[in-house]
C-alpha cells in the first residue's frame, strides 16, 4: 500500500473545512439558513471569504491547551505563595470586580452567539471562523473565573458576579448591550460584537485592564491577558475579514453597514465609560489617563488608521463619534463621581481620591480638572472630615437606550446635564446623548422593553421597596460596597502588611 | 424605521404608567448643581400637592448637598421645557407633570 500523501497545511485546512461542506438535495437553502435574508444583506458568493488564520481543530485544540497549561500553572503558583498580598493595593481590585461582574459575563455570551452563527451562516470559511471564536470565548469566561476566584477567598465583591450581572444597576449597561447584540440578526451582530466591539473597541478595553493588572501586581490576570492575546487578534482579523466581505459583496450592503456601525460605535463607547474611570480613578498604578488611551487607540490607530482604509469602499466614520472626542477630557470625571455617590449600592468600593491622586488627574487633564472637578472633591472631603462621606440619596434617571445615569453633560458645557427626549406611542424615553436617541429613534419597539433597573425597583420587582431589600436581592454581602476607607478589605489588607506577625489571611466567612 | 425582524416585532413598553397605578414617574434635576451627579427621578402619585413634593420627596434628596438650606431655597421651575409658577396645593397632574417628565430647578 502506498504511503499517505502529506498535505500542505493550506490543503489540510481546506479539506478539514470548505471540502466538508455540501450542497443540500433534500432541503431549500433558505429553509436551511433561516436567518440570513432578513436584515436586507446580499451574499452573492459566500466562498469569497477569506480566512486568514487557517486553523484546524486539532491545530486549535493544541494551542489552546498549551496556553491553559502555563496559565493555570501561574494561578496554582500566585494561590500557593499568597501572591496577593503582594498587588499595588487592595483596592486595585475594584477593578477586577467591574471586570469579572460586567465583562466575562459577556463573553460567555459571545460564545453562545458565535456558535449560533457556527451553525446559521451559509458559508463553511466564516462559519468554522464562528466556531473557533465561540470555544475562544467560552476559554475566555472560564479562563477569567478561574484567575479571579484567587482573590475571592480574601476579598468582597467577587463572590455573586453572575447573579449580579443580571440584577444590579450598573451592570444592566454590559448586560443589555450584549442582549442588544444578541437579538440582533446574524450579521448585525457580526457588525456589533465582531467588528465594532472586538476591532474598533477592543483595544480600549483590553489593554487598559491587562496593563492594570501588570502595572498593579496581577500576575494572574496578566497572564490571562497574555493568554487571550493570539484569541483576540484572531477575533480582529474575523471582524476585519467580516465587514470587507459584507461591504465587497453588494453595494446595496454599504448603508445597512454604515448605519450598524454608527449605532454599535456609540453603544460601544458608552459602555466604555466604565473603563475610563477604572483607568483614571480605580488603579492605584496608574497605567495612563482615558483621554491617552482614547487618543492613542482609538483617534489614531482607528480614525486615523482603519477608517482611511475603509473609506475605499464608501464608509466614513462613526456618526457621533465627534461628540466622543469631545467627551474624553471630561467623562472618566462624571463617571466616577456618579459612581461615589451610589457604590452604597454597588459590588465595588469607591473612595476620595488623595492629594497624590489629585495631582495626577490635574496634569492629565489640565484644561477640566482643577476647574470643574476639583471643587466637588474638596467639598466631598470636607465631609468626610465631619464625618459625614455622602452618598446619593435617590434613585437617578437612566437613559433610555445605555443605562447609564444621566450624568453626561450638554456638548461645550460642562455644568449642564444633556437631556434629550423622545415621544413614542405617547410615552416619553429619555436619553443621555443624541447618539443614544438617535438609536432608539431607529428602533423603538426595541428599547421600549429596556428593562430598567431604576422603574423595575419602582415597580416593586427588585427585593422590595427599601434599600436594604433591594441591596439583598443583588446579592450584596457586608463589605462588597460603600466606602473604601475604613471597610473591611482595608483593614484586613492593613492587618497584613504592618506586623511581621500578622495573621495569615484567611478565607472570608460566606465567599 | 421599524426593528427588522423575522416575524412581527410588537412589545409593550416596560416603563409605561398603567405599571404603576395611581403613581408615575418623575424626573428632577437640580440645574447647574455638579455637587448631585444626576438627576433624580421618583415614583409619586399624580395627585400629590406641589408642596408636599418639595418638602417630602425632593429636598431631603437634595440634603446630600450641604450647602443647600430648604428655608431659603428659591428656584424658578420649568416642566418639559416649559416655565411654570406652582403655588404649593396644586397636583403635580394639575401642573402638568406626566409620567417621566422633566422637571428642572433653576436657583435664583
Amino acid at each position: 500500500m502506498a504511503a499517505p500523501r502529506k498535505l500542505s497545511m493550506k490543503q489540510r485546512y481546506a479539506a478539514l473545512t470548505h471540502d466538508l461542506d455540501w450542497d443540500f438535495s433534500y432541503v431549500d437553502n433558505a429553509e436551511a439558513y433561516p436567518y440570513t435574508t432578513f436584515e436586507g444583506i446580499k451574499i452573492h458568493d459566500w466562498s469569497k471569504w477569506e480566512d486568514p488564520f487557517r486553523l484546524t481543530v486539532d491545530a486549535y485544540m493544541k494551542y489552546q491547551a498549551e496556553k491553559d497549561k502555563r496559565l493555570y500553572a501561574v494561578l496554582d503558583s500566585f494561590a500557593q505563595g499568597q501572591g496577593h498580598l503582594s498587588l499595588a493595593d487592595a483596592k486595585y481590585l475594584n477593578a477586577m470586580k467591574l471586570f469579572l461582574q460586567g465583562v466575562t459575563p459577556l463573553e460567555y455570551q459571545a460564545h453562545r452567539n458565535f456558535s449560533f452563527l457556527a451553525r446559521h451562516l451559509n458559508g463553511p470559511g466564516p462559519r468554522f471562523a464562528a466556531l473557533c471564536q465561540s470555544q475562544d470565548e467560552l476559554r475566555h469566561a472560564q479562563t477569567e473565573i478561574h484567575t479571579l476566584s484567587n482573590y475571592n477567598k480574601f476579598y468582597g465583591g467577587f463572590h455573586s458576579w453572575h447573579h449580579q450581572h443580571d440584577r444590579v444597576w450598573y451592570l444592566s449597561v454590559p448586560k443589555s448591550f450584549f442582549d442588544d447584540a444578541v437579538s440582533a440578526g446574524p450579521f448585525e451582530f457580526m457588525i456589533a460584537i465582531g467588528f465594532s466591539f472586538e476591532y474598533l473597541l477592543t483595544n480600549l478595553l483590553f489593554v487598559p485592564f491587562m496593563s492594570g493588572a501588570s502595572f498593579n501586581g496581577d500576575l494572574p490576570t496578566m497572564t490571562f491577558g497574555f493568554s487571550a492575546q493570539s484569541d483576540e487578534s484572531r477575533h480582529m482579523t474575523f471582524g476585519l475579514e467580516a465587514i470587507k466581505f459584507l461591504l465587497e459583496q453588494d453595494p446595496d450592503n454599504v448603508p445597512i453597514v454604515q448605519e450598524w456601525i454608527d449605532k454599535w460605535f456609540w453603544r460601544g463607547y458608552r459602555l466604555l465609560a466604565l473603563v475610563s474611570q477604572m483607568l483614571d480613578y480605580m488603579l492605584p498604578r496608574k497605567v495612563m489617563s482615558w483621554k491617552e488611551a482614547f487618543e492613542l487607540y482609538f483617534e489614531q490607530q482607528m480614525l486615523g488608521g482603519l477608517f482611511k482604509d475603509l473609506e475605499y469602499y464608501g464608509i466614513r466614520p462613526p456618526k457621533h463619534v465627534q461628540h466622543a472626542i469631545d467627551e474624553k477630557e471630561i467623562l472618566s470625571h462624571q463617571v466616577y463621581w456618579t459612581l461615589y455617590q451610589f457604590s452604597f449600592a454597588a459590588a465595588f468600593n469607591t473612595t476620595t481620591p488623595d492629594s497624590e491622586h489629585l495631582q495626577w488627574l490635574a496634569e492629565q487633564y489640565p484644561d477640566t480638572f482643577d476647574t470643574l472637578y476639583k471643587p466637588l472633591w474638596d467639598k466631598a472631603s470636607r465631609m468626610v472630615e465631619g464625618g459625614g462621606r455622602h452618598f446619593a440619596r435617590a434613585l437617578p434617571q437612566l437613559c433610555q437606550t445605555c443605562q447609564i445615569p444621566m450624568l453626561f453633560t450638554e456638548p461645550g458645557d460642562p455644568t449642564t446635564i444633556c437631556q434629550r427626549h423622545s415621544i413614542y406611542e405617547g410615552e416619553r424615553f429619555d436619553f443621555c446623548s443624541d447618539g443614544c436617541k438617535w438609536i432608539f429613534d431607529r428602533e423603538p419597539e426595541k428599547y421600549v422593553q429596556a428593562w430598567l433597573p431604576v422603574h423595575q425597583i419602582y415597580m416593586g420587582n427588585c427585593g422590595g421597596p427599601t434599600v436594604p431589600d433591594v441591596l439583598a436581592w443583588y446579592g450584596l454581602q457586608p463589605g462588597d460596597n460603600g466606602e473604601y476607607a475604613g471597610s473591611q478589605e482595608a483593614l484586613d489588607w492593613a492587618a497584613w502588611h504592618t506586623t511581621s506577625h500578622a495573621p495569615a489571611p484567611t478565607p472570608v466567612a460566606g465567599n | 424605521m421599524a426593528v427588522r425582524a423575522i416575524g412581527e416585532y410588537k412589545f409593550p413598553s416596560s416603563s409605561r404608567q398603567e405599571l404603576y397605578g395611581d403613581d408615575q414617574l418623575v424626573h428632577v434635576y437640580w440645574k447647574h448643581n455638579m455637587f448631585i451627579c444626576a438627576p433624580s427621578c421618583f415614583r409619586v402619585p399624580k395627585a400629590m400637592p406641589w408642596s408636599a413634593f418639595l418638602s417630602e420627596v425632593v429636598y431631603p434628596v437634595w440634603g446630600q448637598d450641604p450647602d443647600f438650606d430648604p428655608a431659603t431655597a428659591q428656584f424658578a421651575w420649568e416642566v418639559d421645557d416649559a416655565s411654570i409658577s406652582p403655588s404649593g396645593d396644586q397636583s403635580l397632574e394639575s401642573l402638568g407633570i406626566g409620567h417621566k417628565s422633566l422637571i428642572v430647578a433653576n436657583a435664583a
